[in-house]
């Protein structure tokens, strides 16, 4: 938390070098694993970008986001990937690597679709951001946890209730949907990946 | 009340046959082919016939008192009942004008028939009726013409009926015996070959015989019984088929189903003439009817032909002062059919003409003379009963009946066409060798006699010879059928020879036919009496004939001819015949194995042999003053008697009685000296056996050999018409072949090249297109499956791809 | 620091996790894309939650993303697996039964 108030006390020009850094970082790491021959490789470079993605959110003021990205997508999400590599692993080092072709192709469309993103982006007249101060609670600071649990119990303490427009009615549906979710995806993955009799031959 | 006696009794005698022969036709199918039913029916039925008939003719002449036989020598004017005319010059003749009645109620209108005479000398003025007509059954009715079945009762039409009728049961009797190897399931035809050489088996036709004996015998009565000349012509057409399908009773033999082809198609060519004759009739007289046709109050509704055709005081047709042409009358104003008043005499003539033409056909005259002898091919008692004494004596009848509407050119060739058929035929039958075949010539030379009678004015004459001619000419053949019975149907008469010993019955009746044809007799004993036992009918009737001849070739002396041949010709039949009765039964047989096979023929055979000799020999008894003449003679029509005097300046005298009566003896005497001297040749030739005939045949044998090829009438005609004929049925048949049947051709293959074409236009456009869809759609699928590789990666690609393109659309076309 | 420089880094990283789900062959490497694709959703949210009044619906939706996301890839190990099972190969190439 600390790290975080320090990287959000330097808000100012020093904030933007880091975010810079660790958006460069984030996106080379992406490309890296775009190009990484070897899946273990690719895990490795994966972990790097996602780190980043974690620094970009705290400096985001998405403190508990980051916290989260860093705990579930990094810490558990990315290991279960590893360990579906060791378990598909057909051979130390193998390769299965693409044509060069597709290779081409793959990147022409990406620079394509990232034009296409970039033009819409581009396009787009945002409109003023809110002031920091602004709101009962102020999340400027990163301090988000507790207006996050409070929003996932259906309450929303950030907002203005003389203002009517912004009323939203908390999320504790979608909280305990998504949590039902999970338990049953989680059983069927079990499920789906229980201990089989290896299919004859190769 | 007579008249209606009369007509049920012949109406009975006539339509027995008919009934008789719908039962037999069915015979095979009900009774057993060995049963003999069928044949007692038809005898049955004719017998019946006969009895009616010969009681019809005793109730007609008891209803007038047989006046008709108590007439004098010299007062034939008070029976025959056509009184000299009156002024007017338009009294009908009468007596076959005396009004018939309708069916319902024939009066006897003694008074208006009285009324008709009216200065006639020593003849009482109820003089009863003697003819009956009336309507039997309307058939149609065309405009004016009306078609119907109608009877002519006189006496002639009594004698032809009881005639025929006896003459028919005999035969039938006889014909029980003859056919009865018929009586078999099955039956060998010697005759009649097939392919590989064997004989024709086959079931017998005994009842089928007889089905066809009873339809002659009605179609016969009915020729005979009709009162319209349209009728004779249906009932002629009747007789025709009769006699064909007679003649080709054996109808697995080529040679009998020709013959009947042959005596069909000669009797249709005559029927043509007779056609026409019935269109000239139609068109002047506008009626087929030959007598009136009264109401219920003795009115002529419709005067008959021969009211219609009236003769003067003289006899001869009344011509219009005007305009030259033949006057027709009409005894009342009432003649609603007829539209014209005169006929011209050319086409009277051609009328007449016309009519006998079909006579010509049916009696076998020159030219149309060649059937009848083929028709022998039908078994005897056809012979005996057709082709002698009925059918072909109907052109004989019907010229006698249709005797008033003929004038005096078609009477001179009626004259001439029977003198020459009868010496054709006489010299034809000199050289002939099966015994039918010389009694068919015969009869071919007789009818010639009888039609030469008729012509030369001899109307009683020509008649009389019919009926006796009838019975002596059926006895003969069926002696002949007796002799090929015997002789296991064997018909040459150069391998039969001193059969009398053998079949003395038939011998001895057959030497009795033969002397009646011969018209021998003993010279001072003909007479009333004793003398008259060796005159046989022939013998009268030919002397009336001769007699008659005669007269007319004095009354005409350019047509000398007319005597000179039938003189001859007598004398050539008593030479043939004579001739034929030597070969057959006298001197020594000539082939043993048929003499010693030879049998005598049963009782049923010879019966009616012994009767028909009876009557062959004394039917004629009393000659010209006998019954039999004067019955006849009873209702000639009134003109015949008087004779007739030439139309214009040289023209024809017919003679009349008196002349006749004048050169009878000497007639008779000529004509005995003929007889005898043949008779005496053929005792001599044949008989003696003095003279060697094979020698004198080879010294003559061109001579004989033109007679035995018949004069080659049969090639003259082939050459004349049946080759011309078959060019023309080839060329037909080639126009048929190539010209319709190409343009046929030409259709079908075009039919076939436009259904190939459719079908091809169905194939490849129709069924193209169709295909094509299909093709371009499995097309389409089989190419767009390459868009489903199933790769993973591919697919993300494309959706990339996809929403790159999207956005990039939308970013385009989109304003901020 | 500005929204569209995260939005760049958001596009970034999608457009990287793109190509990795389309040119990968291994399995794993195209979930790996699917993470990268979600974590750039997750930028996203982060820097609108950020930058623009969305406030804090942003980032409830950043963690709903990262909770579903785990989910889902528990989902994706464990077919990869079973498909490594039968197959004897993580290679993707090979799974292509449903091509036409």
């Amino acid at each position: 938390m600390t790290g975080a108030l320090m990287l959000s006390a330097a808000a100012a020009p020093g904030g933007s070098v880091l975010f810079a850094i660790f958006a460069l970082a984030a996106c080379l790491c992406a490309v890296a694993v775009v190009a990484s021959q070897t899946v273990v490789r690719m895990a490795f470079w994966l972990v790097l970008s996602l780190g980043s993605t974690a620094a970009l959110f705290f400096l985001a003021d998405a403190d508990f986001v980051g916290a989260a990205q860093l705990l579930i997508y990094v810490g558990g999400t990315l290991v279960l990937l590893v360990f579906g590599v060791m378990l598909t692993a057909s051979g130390p080092y193998l390769k299965i690597a693409t044509s060069p072709g597709e290779t081409i192709l793959g990147a022409v469309v990406a620079l394509l679709f990232l034009c296409v993103v970039v033009a819409s982006v581009s396009g787009v007249t945002w409109p003023e951001p809110v002031a920091a101060d602004a709101g009962a609670l102020q999340t400027a600071s990163g301090n988000t946890l507790r207006p996050l649990g409070l929003a996932f119990l259906g309450t929303r303490p950030d907002q203005d209730l003389a203002d009517g427009d912004q009323l939203s009615p908390g999320y504790l549906l979608p909280f305990e949907i998504i949590s039902i979710h999970l338990l049953v995806v989680l059983i069927g993955a079990a499920y789906l990946a229980r201990a089989k009799r290896r299919a004859v031959g190769t | 009340m007579v008249g209606e006696t009369l007509r049920n009794l012949l109406l009975i005698a006539w339509l027995l046959p008919l009934c008789g022969f719908a039962v037999e036709i069915f015979g095979g199918f009900w009774g057993s082919r060995r049963s003999r039913v069928a044949a007692w029916l038809a005898v049955g039925c004719i017998a019946t016939g006969f009895v009616c008939s010969a009681s019809a003719l005793t109730i007609w002449g008891k209803s007038n008192g047989w006046a008709v036989l108590h007439r004098a020598d010299h007062h034939e004017s008070s029976a025959d009942g056509g009184g000299p005319a009156v002024a007017d010059g338009t009294v009908p003749p009468a007596a076959e004008a005396v009004p018939g009645a309708e069916a319902s109620a024939p009066t006897a209108v003694a008074g208006q028939h009285a009324a008709d005479e009216h200065s006639h000398s020593g003849a009482d003025s109820a003089k009863a009726q003697t003819v009956f007509s009336g309507t039997l059954y309307r058939l149609a009715t065309f405009g004016g013409l009306e078609l119907s079945l109608d009877y002519y009762i006189d006496s002639l039409t009594l004698v032809m009926f009881t005639m025929v009728t006896f003459i028919a049961t005999c035969i039938h009797l006889f014909a029980m015996g003859y056919m009865s190897e018929e009586l078999t399931e099955e039956y060998v035809d010697h005759h009649a070959h097939l392919r590989n050489g064997h004989h024709v088996h086959r079931p017998g036709r005994f009842y089928r015989f007889f089905a066809f004996l009873s339809l002659f015998c009605f179609s016969m009565l009915g020729l005979v019984l009709a009162g319209n000349i349209f009728q004779v012509f249906i009932f002629w057409e009747l007789v025709g088929i009769c006699s064909f399908l007679l003649i080709g009773f054996y109808t697995e033999r080529k040679s009998a189903s020709t013959a009947a082809n042959k005596a069909f198609i000669m009797n249709r060519v005559g029927d043509f003439g007779f056609l026409i004759g019935l269109m000239v009739v139609w068109t002047y007289f506008g009626t087929f009817k030959f007598a009136d046709t009264v109401d219920a109050d003795g009115h002529v509704v419709q005067a008959g032909l021969f009211q219609m055709l009236p003769r003067g005081a003289d006899g001869n047709v009344i011509m219009n002062a005007e305009n030259g042409e033949v006057q027709i009358g009409s005894a009342t104003a009432a003649n609603p059919a007829n539209r014209h008043a005169t006929i011209p005499y050319a086409l009277l003539v051609l009328a007449g003409l016309g009519v006998f033409a079909g006579c010509i056909g049916k009696s076998a005259q020159f030219p149309l003379q060649t059937w009848l002898p083929d028709a022998m091919e039908g078994p005897t008692p056809v012979s005996a009963l057709v082709h002698s004494a009925t059918m072909v004596a109907a052109g004989v009848y019907l010229t006698g009946r249709f005797y008033p509407m003929f004038v005096q050119e078609v009477l001179l060739t009626i004259a001439y066409i029977g003198c020459i058929t009868a010496f054709v035929a006489a010299t034809i039958a000199i050289v002939a060798t099966d015994i039918k075949k010389v009694l068919a010539y015969s009869t071919i030379s007789q009818l010639g006699y009888m039609m030469l009678g008729l012509g030369v004015f001899g109307w009683g004459a020509g008649l009389f010879h019919l009926v006796t001619h009838a019975f002596f000419k059926s006895l003969m053949f069926l002696c002949s059928g007796s002799v090929i019975y015997g002789c296991h149907h064997e018909q040459e008469m150069p391998k039969m020879g001193g059969l009398w010993r053998k079949m003395p019955i038939t011998a001895f009746t057959m030497l009795v036919g033969v002397m009646a044809i011969a018209g021998l007799a003993i010279p001072g004993l003909v007479g009333p009496g004793f003398g008259q036992l060796f005159a046989f009918s022939g013998f009268h009737s030919k002397d009336a004939v001769v007699a008659t001849a005669l007269a007319f070739v004095q009354a005409n002396p350019a047509h000398f001819l007319l005597f000179i041949l039938p003189l001859i010709t007598a004398g050539v039949t008593a030479f043939y015949m004579f001739r034929l009765w030597f070969y057959t039964f006298a001197g020594k047989p000539r082939d043993h194995h048929v003499y010693d096979h030879c049998h005598e023929s049963p009782l049923i055979m010879t019966g009616p042999l012994v009767v028909l000799s009876l009557l062959a020999a004394y039917c004629a008894w009393g000659g010209e003053q006998g019954n039999l003449y004067l019955l006849i003679t009873g209702d000639q029509p009134s003109y015949v008697s008087h004779g007739i005097p030439a139309l214009a300046a040289g023209g024809l005298t017919m003679p009349g009685h008196d002349a006749v009566v004048a050169v009878h003896h000497q007639a008779g005497t000529y004509a005995l000296i003929a007889a005898f001297s043949g008779t005496f040749l053929a005792w001599l030739l044949y008989g003696s056996g003095k003279v060697d005939v094979a020698e004198i045949r080879r010294q003559l044998s061109g001579v004989h050999g033109f007679l035995a090829n018949k004069w080659h009438f049969d090639e003259l005609y082939d050459a004349l018409f049946m080759r011309p004929t078959h060019v023309v049925g080839r060329f037909c048949a080639g126009i048929d072949r190539m010209i319709f049947d190409g343009i046929l051709h030409g259709a079908a293959g075009a039919t076939v090249l436009v259904s190939k074409w459719d079908r091809a236009f169905d194939e490849k456009v129709v069924d193209g297109l169709v295909n094509l869809l299909g093709n371009a759609t499995w097309s389409a699928g089989n190419w767009l499956k390459v868009l489903q590789t199933g790769r993973l990666r591919q697919y993300v690609m494309f959706i990339v791809a996809g929403v790159v393109a999207l956005f990039g659309v939308l970013l385009a076309t989109f304003p901020r | 620091m500005s929204l569209s420089a995260y939005l760049l880094v958001g596009a970034v990283l999608f457009v990287c996790g793109i190509v990795c789900m389309a040119t990968k062959r291994n399995g794993i490497g195209v979930l790996m894309g699917v993470e990268l694709v979600l974590n750039g959703a997750n930028v996203n949210f982060v820097a609108f939650s950020k930058y623009t009044q969305l406030g804090l619906d942003g980032q409830i939706f950043s963690l709903f993303v990262i909770v579903l996301a785990a989910a889902e890839a528990a989902v994706a190990l464990a077919i990869a697996l079973n498909f490594y099972n039968n197959h004897l190969t993580i290679d993707v190439d090979r799974a292509n039964k449903l091509k036409g």
